[in-house]
C-alpha cells in the first residue's frame, strides 16, 4: 500500500451535540447583541481554524424597489459599495483586502444584500474598520458612479445568453402585476439603461437603506464574541437609526390563469416553467413547511414524474423546482428542459397532472419521514466551513434576525402530517393561480 | 451505530492519523495484491469525504471516440450498479441527502461525495457497488449519453457565450490528434455513435487499480481504510499507469491566430491565450502564480486587468488570467480541485462587452498583456500580491472536501501539504524571480485568440483594417484614461487574412 498521510486539520465541529437526539439542527453555539442604534450582531465561534467569515446582512433587496423605473438598485448598490469610501478609497480598500488574503464579494436577491469576505483571523479589526466606514459613509462621485452602472450593463450582458434566465425573467414579469417580485433582482432592461442618469436617487436609496435597523453583522469562525463586539461597537456604535420603511405593494387577487411565450433567437432546448403561488416563508404557520416537503416528494429526483420523464421515457433532460424562503408570497416553480418541441404539451400535461395529485392524494407516512431526514442532513451537510455556516445563515437572518428560526422551522417541518401536506397543496395549486412560461427556439432558426 | 459514536466520542484530535497508519500497514499484510494509492486526511469531524480519483479521462478517449471517459465516469456515478437501478440506488441515498458527483478532465477522473457519520455504511455500500459492479444499462445509456449530447449542443453552444469561448480557445491551442484536442465532453458526432460495449471496455481498461487514488477524509472509523482497500483490490491490477504516456506541448505556429464564433447573442466575449511550459510542479509555478493573481485573480477586484477595464472603464463584469484550467469559472469562486495536468495554457478570460466595444476590449487585453510582459511586475504589486496569496491558501482549503482534493493534487504534482508548500515557496520568491518568470514563460509570439459573437464577419474586417475603434463613454474619464484609450484605440494587432476564422456556433464541438 503506497500511502500518504497528512497531518489532520482539526475540525472540532459541535459533533457531541450532533450526535444526541432530539439534535438540533443548527448545533452551534452563537449570541446576539443589540446596539442602540439598532444593529445587531451575531457571533458564532468555531473551532475551522485560522479564517474568519465575515458576513453582513442587509434586509433590502429587489423586493424594496417600489417605484416605477426603479428596478435593480439594491443590485447597483451591491456594486456602489466596492466604489469607495470617506477613509478609504476604493484602492485602499483594495489593498487591505487583498493584504488580509480576502476572498472578498457581495450578492443581492429579492430580500436581501448580502456582504461577506473570509480572511484570516487576524485581520478582523481593519476590516470591521472598512465595512463600518462603506455602511456609514460611502463615498462616490457621479463619473464613477456611471462607471459602475456599465458594469451592471455587463453583468445583465452576460447572463443574458442564458435562455433560463430570459423565460424566469418572462415568468416573474407574468406572475406578478402589483408586487416587486415581478422583477428579477437584476431588474428591467430599461430601468438599468437608465441607471446612468439616476445618481441622485442612488444617493436616496442608500439613506433608506443602509442603516442600522436594516442590517446584521454575523461574523463565524476563529473568534471570541467579546472581542468582536468591542470593534463592532467601534466601528458601527455611532451609526445613526433611520426612519424609512418601504410599502410594498400586495400582490393583487389572481383570477385566472396566464400563459406566456418566448421565441428564443438561437438553438435551444424548450423551456417549460410551471407555476403557482405559494406562501411567504413562515416558522410558524405549516403552509410553507408542508410544500417544502412536498416539492422533493412531487418533483425531485425521487419523484414519480422524475423516474418516468426523466429516466424512463426520457422525454425531459432536466427537471427540478425552486421554493424559496422569500418576505412575501412566493412562487413554487416546477422548471423542465424538453428534449423535443413536440413533446412540450405532454410534459406540461404531466407536471399539471402531478401538482393536481397531491391536492387529492396524501403523501406516504414513510416518504415523509424520509424526506424530513433529507432535510436535516443536508443542512448538516452543508455546514462544512465557516463560511459555509455564515452563509447559510445570511438566509434566515435576512428574514428572522436570529438564527433561531431554523430552530423553529425544522419543528414545524416534524409536526407536519400527510394531510397537512395534501391541504397546503389543495389551498395553493389552483387553476387561477398558476402561471406558465414556454421558451423555444425561433421557428426560423429551428432546425 | 454505538460504535461508530464511541469512536468519534474517544478519539483523540490529531492521533487519527497514528491510527490509520497502523491500519494501512496492516492493510498490506491482509491483502498482498492490493496496491491502492490512498490520501487519508483523518480527523473528528461529522462528515466523511470520499474522492476516489482515476488517473484517466479525455486524454484516453480513442480516436473517433471523443467523450468516452466522461460518458463512463456519467454510467458509473448517474447510472444502475449491477443490483439497483439509478431509481433505486437515488432513493436509498435520498434521505441521507448525499449524492455521487463526477468530474472527467483530460488526465483525472474523480467522484466524490460526503456523508454524515450516521450514514457512513450506508453510503459506502451503495457507492463501491456502483463503482465495482457498475450495471451499464442500456436505458441509463441513451438517457446520458442524450444529456451530454445536450450539454455540448445547447447549454455551451447556446446557454454560456463565456465557457464557449474558454473551451474553443482549448481545442486553438491543442489541435485534433492531440490527447487535450477535444471537449472533455467530447464531440457530438462521436458521442452520437457510442454503444454500451465502448464503455464496458474504457471501464476495463482503464478502471484499473494502477490508476486508482483513494482520497478519504473526515471521522471514519480506523479500519474503514482498509476495508476500502480491500474492496477495491477487485479492480484489475492494470498493466501501465497512464501517466506514463507521453505528452507535449503543441508547437504552434508563431503570430496570432483569432477565431470568431458567430452567435445570436447580446454580447461579446473573448478568451486569449497559450500554452506554458510550466504546472503546479514546477519550480516557477509559485512565481507564476504571483503573476497571474496580480494581474487577474479570478472573479477578485483586487486585480490589475480588472481594475482597468471595469473599474476604470466599465467596459464589463470582470477581467481574469489563469495559469491553469478553470471550468465553470462563471458560477464559482474557487477552482474545483482534481484537474491534474501535465500540460497547462497561460490564459485570459474578457467577460462579455457590448458589442461594438469588442474591437476595442481586444485591443485593451492584448496592450494590458505587452505591458505585463515589458514592464514586469513593481515591488510593491510583488509584496502585496504575495502576502495575499500566502493567506489565500487557507480560504482555497477551507473545507475538508477542498482540503481532500488538494492533497490528491499535490500527491499527482509530487508537493508536499500545498497550503504549507505554497506559503513556503512564496516566503522564498523574489521580485526578480517573478519578473524573470514573466519574460520566460509568457510569451505572445503565438497568441491564440476565441471570440463569440453577433457581428463575426464585422468584427472580423475591423480586426484585419486595424481601423481605429475609439471609445465612448457615458462620463468624462480621468486625462490619463482617455490618453492611454487613445493609444488603445489604434493598437496594432498584427494578424494575417487567413489566421482570422469565422465558424458559425452550430459547428463547434460537433
Amino acid at each position: 500500500m503506497k500511502l500518504l498521510i497528512l497531518a489532520s486539520l482539526i475540525l472540532a465541529l459541535p459533533l457531541f451535540a450532533l450526535a444526541q437526539k432530539p439534535r438540533k439542527a443548527f448545533a452551534y453555539d452563537y449570541t446576539i447583541d443589540d446596539l442602540p442604534n439598532g444593529l445587531r450582531l451575531i457571533t458564532v465561534p468555531t473551532d475551522y481554524p485560522n479564517l474568519v467569515a465575515l458576513y453582513i446582512v442587509v434586509q433590502t433587496g429587489s423586493r424594496n424597489e417600489i417605484e416605477k423605473g426603479k428596478s435593480g438598485y439594491a443590485h447597483l448598490f451591491e456594486h456602489l459599495m466596492f466604489r469607495g469610501s470617506e477613509r478609504f478609497t476604493a484602492k485602499q480598500r483594495d489593498d487591505i483586502l487583498k493584504k488580509a488574503g480576502a476572498d472578498s464579494n457581495a450578492y443581492t436577491t429579492d430580500d436581501r444584500t448580502v456582504y461577506h469576505e473570509v480572511f484570516s483571523k487576524d485581520d478582523l479589526d481593519k476590516i470591521l474598520a472598512l465595512e463600518g466606514d462603506r455602511f456609514q459613509r460611502l463615498k462616490y462621485e457621479p463619473d464613477a458612479y456611471k462607471t459602475e452602472t456599465n458594469a451592471v450593463l455587463g453583468e445583465f450582458n452576460k447572463n443574458s445568453a442564458d435562455p433560463e434566465e430570459k423565460a424566469y425573467e418572462v415568468l416573474r414579469a407574468t406572475a406578478y402585476k402589483s408586487h416587486t417580485y415581478s422583477h428579477t433582482t437584476m431588474g428591467f432592461i430599461e430601468d438599468i439603461q437608465d441607471m446612468p442618469n439616476q445618481f441622485d436617487y442612488s444617493w436616496q436609496f442608500y439613506s433608506r437603506y443602509y442603516r442600522p435597523e436594516y442590517t446584521t453583522i454575523v461574523v463565524v469562525g476563529d473568534a471570541k464574541r467579546a472581542d468582536v463586539l468591542a470593534m463592532v461597537k467601534k466601528y458601527f456604535g455611532d451609526w445613526k437609526r433611520g426612519s424609512y420603511a418601504p410599502e410594498i405593494p400586495a400582490e393583487t387577487e389572481q383570477t385566472e390563469a396566464r400563459e406566456q411565450h418566448v421565441d428564443w433567437p438561437s438553438e435551444t432546448l424548450p423551456i417549460l416553467y410551471v407555476a403557482f403561488r405559494g406562501p411567504a416563508y413562515s416558522d410558524d404557520k405549516k403552509d410553507k413547511a408542508a410544500l417544502d416537503l412536498l416539492a422533493p416528494i412531487a418533483f425531485g429526483d425521487n419523484s414519480d414524474l422524475y423516474q418516468n420523464l426523466v429516466l424512463k421515457e426520457q422525454k425531459v433532460d432536466s427537471l427540478s423546482f425552486i421554493f424559496e424562503d422569500r418576505a412575501d408570497p412566493e412562487l413554487f416553480l416546477v422548471a423542465a428542459k424538453v428534449k423535443d418541441a413536440k413533446d412540450m404539451d405532454y410534459v406540461k400535461q404531466q407536471i399539471l397532472a402531478t401538482y393536481s395529485r397531491f391536492t387529492k392524494e396524501p403523501v406516504s407516512k414513510a416518504k415523509l419521514d424520509s424526506t424530513r431526514s433529507r432535510m436535516r442532513y443536508a443542512f448538516a451537510l452543508g455546514l462544512n466551513s465557516s463560511e459555509a455556516i455564515a452563509g447559510a445563515l445570511a438566509s434566515y437572518i435576512a428574514l428572522r434576525r436570529s438564527p433561531d428560526t431554523i430552530e423553529k422551522l425544522f419543528s414545524v417541518y416534524d409536526s407536519i402530517t400527510p394531510e397537512d401536506i395534501r391541504q397546503a397543496a389543495a389551498k395553493y395549486f389552483v387553476e387561477k393561480h398558476r402561471s406558465i412560461v414556454t421558451l423555444t427556439t425561433k421557428k426560423e432558426v429551428a432546425k | 451505530m454505538k460504535r461508530l459514536l464511541t469512536f468519534l466520542l474517544t478519539m483523540a484530535l490529531a492521533a487519527g492519523a497514528v491510527g490509520s497508519n497502523s491500519q494501512a500497514a496492516s492493510s498490506r499484510t491482509a491483502n498482498m495484491n492490493a496496491d491502492t494509492n490512498s490520501v487519508l486526511l483523518p480527523n473528528r469531524s461529522p462528515l466523511i469525504s470520499f474522492r476516489i480519483l482515476f488517473m484517466t479521462g479525455a486524454a484516453a478517449d480513442p480516436q473517433g471516440k471523443e467523450g468516452l471517459a466522461s460518458l463512463t465516469a456519467a454510467m458509473l456515478a448517474e447510472g444502475g450498479s449491477r443490483t439497483r437501478t439509478y431509481a433505486e440506488i437515488t432513493d436509498a441515498m435520498y434521505p441521507m441527502a448525499t449524492g455521487f458527483g463526477w468530474q472527467v478532465d483530460k488526465e483525472m477522473t474523480v467522484f466524490s461525495g460526503t456523508t454524515h457519520a450516521d450514514n457512513l455504511e450506508k453510503y459506502y455500500g451503495l457507492i463501491r457497488e456502483m463503482l465495482l459492479d457498475p450495471g451499464f444499462r442500456e436505458d441509463d445509456f441513451q438517457r446520458l449519453k442524450e444529456e451530454e449530447i445536450n450539454y455540448l449542443k445547447n447549454s455551451l453552444r447556446g446557454g454560456n457565450d463565456e465557457e464557449l469561448g474558454k473551451e474553443v480557445l482549448y481545442t486553438m491551442i491543442y489541435p485534433a490528434d492531440h490527447p487535450y484536442g477535444h471537449q472533455n465532453v467530447g464531440a457530438v458526432s462521436a458521442l452520437e455513435k457510442m454503444t454500451v460495449k465502448d464503455v464496458r471496455d474504457f471501464y476495463q481498461a482503464n478502471y484499473t487499480r494502477a490508476n486508482l487514488v483513494m482520497g478519504l477524509a473526515g471521522g471514519y472509523p480506523a479500519d474503514f481504510p482498509k476495508r476500502v482497500d480491500t474492496d477495491f483490490a477487485k479492480l484489475p491490477a492494470g498493466t501501465t499507469d497512464s501517466s506514463t504516456v507521453k505528452l507535449v506541448q503543441p508547437k504552434l505556429e508563431p503570430g496570432l491566430k483569432i477565431k470568431l464564433v458567430q452567435r445570436e447573442t447580446r454580447s461579446t466575449a473573448v478568451s486569449l491565450g497559450f500554452p506554458i511550459d510550466v504546472t503546479r510542479a514546477a519550480k516557477d509555478w509559485p512565481a507564476l502564480a504571483v503573476v497571474a493573481s496580480y494581474f487577474g485573480q479570478h472573479r477578485s477586484s483586487n486585480s490589475y486587468l480588472y481594475q482597468r477595464l471595469r473599474e476604470a472603464r466599465g467596459l464589463n463584469y470582470g477581467d481574469y488570467a489563469y495559469i491553469e484550467y478553470f471550468p465553470r469559472g462563471m458560477y464559482q469562486f474557487q477552482p474545483d480541485p482534481n484537474l491534474g495536468r501535465r500540460l497547462q495554457i497561460f490564459q485570459i478570460w474578457i467577460r462579455p462587452v457590448e458589442p461594438q466595444n469588442g474591437h476595442f476590449v481586444l485591443r485593451a487585453a492584448l496592450y494590458e498583456y505587452d505591458k505585463l510582459i515589458r514592464e514586469g511586475m513593481s515591488k510593491e504589486a510583488f509584496e502585496s500580491t504575495r502576502e495575499f496569496l500566502s493567506k489565500y491558501v487557507n480560504v482555497l482549503t477551507s473545507t475538508q472536501d477542498a482540503q481532500l482534493g488538494y492533497a490528491l493534487d499535490s500527491r499527482y504534482y509530487k508537493l508536499n501539504d500545498f497550503p504549507t508548500y505554497m506559503r513556503e515557496q512564496l516566503a522564498k520568491l523574489t521580485l526578480e524571480d517573478v519578473n524573470r518568470a514573466i519574460k520566460q514563460y509568457l510569451k505572445s509570439d503565438a497568441m491564440r485568440i476565441a471570440i463569440v459573437t453577433k457581428d463575426a464577419a464585422g468584427l472580423r474586417d475591423a480586426i484585419l483594417s486595424n481601423k481605429v475603434s475609439p471609445m465612448t463613454y457615458n462620463a468624462p474619464k480621468p486625462k490619463d484614461i482617455t490618453d492611454e484609450d487613445k493609444l488603445i484605440e489604434a493598437y496594432k494587432i498584427v494578424v494575417k487574412p487567413a489566421d482570422i476564422s469565422v465558424v458559425s456556433v452550430d459547428k463547434v464541438f460537433q
